[in-house]
Order: C-alpha cells, then structure tokens, then sequence
C-alpha cells in the first residue's frame, strides 16, 4: 500500500530518497569521526597525562585539574634529553645530506643515461628492498665494529659515522626518483646540450629546480626514518655520546618506569619534531606515498 | 675523396668518445649510491651465509658446517619429510584446479585425487613439523608460529579497515583531507613513542583505561601485555600453548600493529580509487545495479592490484618487525609475544651467538622468500590488471 502511493507521488518518492540518503552520510560520517577519535585517542592520551600530577595519572583522570607544564622541564633534565636531541638533529641532517646526494645522482643516470649493465644495477638495488633488517644486522655490526675490515679511527661504535653512513643510500629513493626523472622530456636535454650542457649541469641546472615534489618526498621519508631509527642506533651506540632520541627514550622508559607524567612528556617531545614536519608538507607527503605505493 | 673520410673518421672517433662518455658518466653518477649499497645492503647477506657456518661468539670461531642449521631443525630428513609435505600440498592443489580437465567427470575426480593429495601432504606436513619440533630448536619454531599468527592478526585486519575507510572518504565527504591526515598520523609517529602510550593505555592496572573499558561492558580486569594464555582460553574454550591461539599480550600488539598502519593502506588504497575510471560506474548505475553491488563487482576487482600490492608489503612487514614488538613485550608473557625477528635480536645481541643468530635469520629470509613466492603464486592469479 505504502509503495504504490510511493510511486504515484512522485514527490513523495524524492524526498524518501533523500531522507535515506541524508541517513546514509550520516552513517558515513560517524564510521569516519568514530575512526578519527580511535586514531587521535592516544595522542590526546600522551598530551593530556603529560600535563598531569603523578597523582592524577594514577587515578585516571582525563584531563588534568591544572596543566603541569613543568613535567616537560623535569623529563628534559631527567632524560637527558637535551643531548640526544641534539645527536637525532644531527644524525638525521647528515643521513638526507648523504641520502639526496647519492639519489639524486643515481636515479639521475638510471633514467636518463644509457651504461652497460644499468637494469641488472638497478635491479640489484631493488632486490635489496625485500631483504629483512636480521640478515643484515649482525654483519653490518661487525662491519662498523671494524671486525671485517680495518675502519678509519679503529671502531665506528659510539661514532657519528656509524649511524650516518649505512642510511646515505637506499633503493627506495633512487627508485622514486628514477621514475620522476624518467618522464622528463627528452626535447629539454636535447635544448641544453646545444648550449653546451653536461649531465651534471643540466641536473643541478634544470631537473632539480623542476624536481622539487619527489626530492621533498625523499626527505620527508628519509626524516622520518632517520628520526625514528631504533634498532640500529640501540646496537652501535653504548655511551651517551652518540645515542639520539628514540635510544634515550627507551632507556628512560626502563628508568622512569611508574612516572607515567614523565614518560610521556617524553614522548610527546620526541614525536613534536615529526608532528611539525608533517603538518607542513602533509599534502605533498601523502602524494608522495600514493602515487609511488612504496612503503618507506 | 681522402679528405673526406679524415673528416668521416674523425667524426666517428668523437661520436665514440662521446658515448664512451656517456658511459662513464653514468657509472660516475651511480658510484656513490652503488658503494653504499654493496656494502651495507649485499656484502651482508654473502658474509651471513658465512658466518652461519662456524661456532661464531662474538669472535669467529671454529668452522662446524651445517651445525648451526641442524640446530634449527633437528636433522636434515625432518626438513626433507617438511619440504616433501609442503610439495604435495602444492601438487594437491594444482590437481583440484586443473587436473583431468579433458575428461566427462573430470572436475570431480580433480576434485577427489586433489583432496586426497592435499590431506596425504598436510598430514606429512604436520609430521616433520612434530618431528622438528621434537629434536629441533623450540624456541625458533615457536617463534615463527608467533609471527604468523602476529602477521594473521594484523594484515587481513588492516585491509579491511583501510578499504573501508577509504572508500567512505573516496564518496563525497566534507573534511577528506583532514580525515586522511589523522588517519595517517600513528603510521609516521615514531613506534617507540607511540608503543609507550599503549603500554599505559593496556597496562594491567584495574584502573586502567583498557580494564575500565571492558569494566563498562562488565568484564572483569585482564593482565593485557602481561597475559600470556591465549585469547581463546580466556573466552571459556578450553586450550593451553601455543596451540591455542595468540595469547592476550599478542594480541594487545596486534592492535598496536593494526592502529599503527591502517592510515597508510587507506592512503595507498584512497589513490587507487582515484585511478579507477568513473565511466565504469556511471555505466553501472545506468544499468541499475545498487551502491552494493557496484561496491562488489567493479570497485573490488579494479582494486585488487592494490590490494594485492598492501597484502605482500604487509606479510613482508610484520616478518620483518621489530621496534614497537621489542618495547611492547614484557617477560610475564614469555614467549607468546617473541617473534622470529625479536628471537634473531636476542640470540644475537644478548646471547651472543653470532653463528646460530646468522642461521636463523637465513631460515628467516628464506621463509619470507617462500611466502612472497607462494602469496604472489595464488594472489597473483586472481588479480585483475585493468
């Protein structure tokens, strides 16, 4: 019955229609923000006990009376943060310096010169992606100890070097890049090496200055994993004088134990870095990562 | 006339200077990337190989062979017997799919000689396995269980989820890009950092946020990371070990791991959307086919190359493992949270078995190899390139 006047008034029919499908959004978007809160729960968690009393972060409170934001002072000077803040800023600077050097070079010639032997290359260097970090490990281990061969100063543990250098080249970049490179017209090489052009000048000339989107990608992802390196950092660093941040953490993890305050205030310090990154370039981050489909 | 083929010559030597040029340019351009990379990415897998073939402890010991690997499987004939089981399981396979195709009945006989094929090979499977596991190193063969139910949990769960949510926000949504922005933030937050809110989030306080979570349902206190009795006993069936499922502190990691990387499936899968033509649905909805079945015959077969792509990083990911587990285990929870990585890491760096470490991660390696192989093998198949 209800049907039939449905369609005889067809007016009736639109506004159903639209009823349902003003319900359905709804639904959409409460799956969304549901998700939303889920994502950005711990985050807000990790701020709001950082500013709470040790106290009020036994008795679970959600947020505390009054924001202490001395915690963040006690858990710098605790955690001796202010060192391996320094150490992660400068393991990071020198690893993209070493990193966009070697990929910009490398994906260069593998889009855009022709050698001998350049896809068994470059297919080696993408064979290297899918091997797992514990075959890797102990062998570049004994490598920076300077147990295969002799190293320049004796040992690269407790060194800059030894967490630097491994991470100046990786397949992921040279490929990223390589793809971008790649697409550049041929007509634009053609024009410059009538004006006398190189390989070189052209790069630093031309294809960098209009390249600028998949070299940030590189960084962004080079930030990030030098930011956020653990394992590595944990095995060859054993004093304080190279630890970064992520190593530190953990260890003042294991001290700290109960003083939730303090933890994490530490780790919101240790996250701000890469919160302010991102939020500067999400957009071209985001791309970045969808339109190569690689994980970093 | 002589002058000529000067000017010819000349010509062709600079033409082959030029190329020769070329030439060594791109070496020159490659050279840095290439040291780095044959030094810290394949020198190590040749030296690991090496090193798994002495008594290696800290220093290099005496050369012993296959000693290290027969620590692993106890004998060589167990891994045969593993190996020949999983075989047939494959050959099983193949003879349910495709084998007697000419015939009238074929499809069911395939089907029967396949079944029996497939049930002779699990059960010489599972045999070496006992036998393995009888004389060889528990430890490591416990660990890879773990992996896969950490990899069971986590990949097929991120999938879904990451689908789902991105083909909400590929509709029309107001704030897609500020959605797709939080849904990305746990992927490149730091895990160390991140590991530690969960362990205060999951800690196994009865004020704890989790407990009092669960406490509303009317679900009394549970130990989380610290739980090591599988989940499945704690909702009333009765089982013990390993066997029983992934114990409560695996999966508290599980949930770590899926938060953690849901965002970026969704923005892998979001792009794969965009890619699909929007013809293909406008035809469809001419033909009247509802959101649903659009949903299911167009948008999930043109997706499953990335679908296929996320499953295979996915798998090689959690094989691969290892910061948020080795802050997020505890010791109550013994080894129902080690896996094969965190197994490779302890042999290594707290036992200083450099020898019996390099073999396990090689069998790791391996594995992983196997698995890509295979998932590429039965996947690959079903993929549907445009």
């Amino acid at each position: 019955m209800d049907n039939s006047a449905a369609v005889l008034d067809p007016q009736k029919e639109i506004k159903e229609n639209h009823a349902g499908r003003i319900l359905g959004k709804a639904l959409l978007y409460i799956i969304l923000l549901f998700g939303a809160v889920v994502f950005i729960f711990p985050f807000f968690w990790m701020i709001s006990n950082s500013l709470m009393t040790l106290g009020e972060t036994i008795t679970r409170q959600l947020v505390p009376k009054v924001p202490q934001w001395i915690n963040y002072k006690e858990a710098w000077e605790q955690a001796n943060f202010s060192k391996y803040f320094l150490n992660s800023v400068l393991v990071t600077l020198g690893t993209l310096t070493g990193l966009l050097f070697t990929s910009i070079l490398a994906g260069y010639a593998f889009g855009r010169i022709e050698f001998k032997g350049k896809n068994i290359l470059f297919g080696l260097f993408l064979a290297t992606m899918m091997i797992p970090e514990s075959v890797t490990l102990i062998p570049n281990y004994l490598l920076i100890r300077g147990t295969i061969i002799p190293l320049p100063g004796g040992t690269w543990i407790n060194t800059y070097w030894a967490l630097t250098v491994p991470f100046m080249a990786n397949a992921f970049s040279i490929f990223l890049l390589r793809q971008f490179f790649a697409q550049i017209p041929d007509e634009l090489w053609d024009a410059a090496r009538i004006d006398g052009c190189d390989h070189l000048r052209f790069l630093v000339q031309i294809v960098m200055p209009i390249s600028k989107a998949p070299i940030m990608t590189v960084l962004l992802f080079g930030f990030t994993a030098s930011w956020n390196a653990f394992q590595w950092p944990l095995l060859v660093t054993t004093r304080d004088t190279w630890r970064p941040l992520m190593v530190g953490l953990y260890g003042f993890v294991q001290e700290a134990g109960p003083y939730t305050h303090w933890l994490m205030a530490g780790a919101v310090i240790t996250i701000i870095p890469i919160l302010i990154v991102y939020f500067l370039t999400q957009k071209q981050f985001t791309q970045g990562i969808a339109t190569t489909g690689l994980k970093g | 006339m002589a002058e000529n083929t000067v000017v010819h010559q000349s010509r062709r030597k600079t033409l082959k200077l030029i190329r020769l040029q070329e030439q060594l340019t791109g070496y020159l351009f490659i050279l840095p990337a290439l040291i780095i990379i044959l030094i810290f990415g394949i020198f190590p897998i040749g030296y690991s190989i090496y090193m798994s073939l002495f008594n290696w402890q800290v220093t290099k010991g005496p050369f012993i062979g296959d000693k290290n690997y027969l620590l692993i499987f106890g004998s060589w004939w167990n891994l045969l017997v593993l190996v020949a089981g999983l075989g047939l399981i494959i050959l099983g396979s193949l003879v349910w799919g495709k084998a007697f195709q000419s015939l009238n009945n074929g499809q069911r006989l395939a089907h029967i000689a396949g079944a029996l094929v497939l049930i002779l090979g699990g059960v010489i499977f599972v045999t070496g396995w006992g036998m393995m596991y009888e004389t060889g190193n528990k430890d490591f063969l416990n660990s890879l269980i773990v992996t896969v139910y950490y990899a069971l949990g986590t990949v097929p769960a991120e999938i879904i989820l990451g689908l789902v949510l991105a083909y909400i926000l590929y509709q029309d949504i107001v704030g897609k890009e500020a959605f797709r922005m939080i849904y990305f933030l746990p992927y490149i937050t730091p895990s160390i950092s991140t590991a530690v809110v969960f362990q205060i989030i999951f800690s196994s306080r009865e004020t704890s946020l989790a407990n009092r979570l669960i406490g509303f349902f009317g679900v009394d206190p549970l130990k989380w990371r610290f739980e090591p009795k599988p989940v499945l006993k704690l909702l009333g069936v009765n089982v013990s070990g390993l066997a029983g499922g992934p114990s409560l502190a695996l999966l508290t990691i599980i949930i770590f791991g899926i938060w953690s990387f849901v965002g970026y499936n969704t923005v892998i899968f979001l792009s794969g959307l965009g890619n699909i033509p929007k013809e293909i649905y406008e035809a469809a909805e001419m033909d009247g086919g509802s959101k649903w079945d659009r949903f299911w015959h167009i948008t999930i077969p043109m997706i499953s190359p990335v679908t296929f792509y996320l499953t295979l990083i996915g798998f090689i990911g959690t094989f691969k493992a290892f910061n948020h587990l080795y802050v997020m285990r505890t010791p109550s929870a013994q080894d129902t949270v080690i896996t094969t990585s965190l197994l490779v890491f302890d042999r290594f760096y707290k036992a200083n078995q450099y020898g019996v470490a390099t073999a396990q991660a090689i069998v790791l390696f391996i594995v992983i190899m196997g698995l890509t192989l295979a998932q590429n093998k039965v996947m690959g198949e079903r993929v549907f390139y445009g």
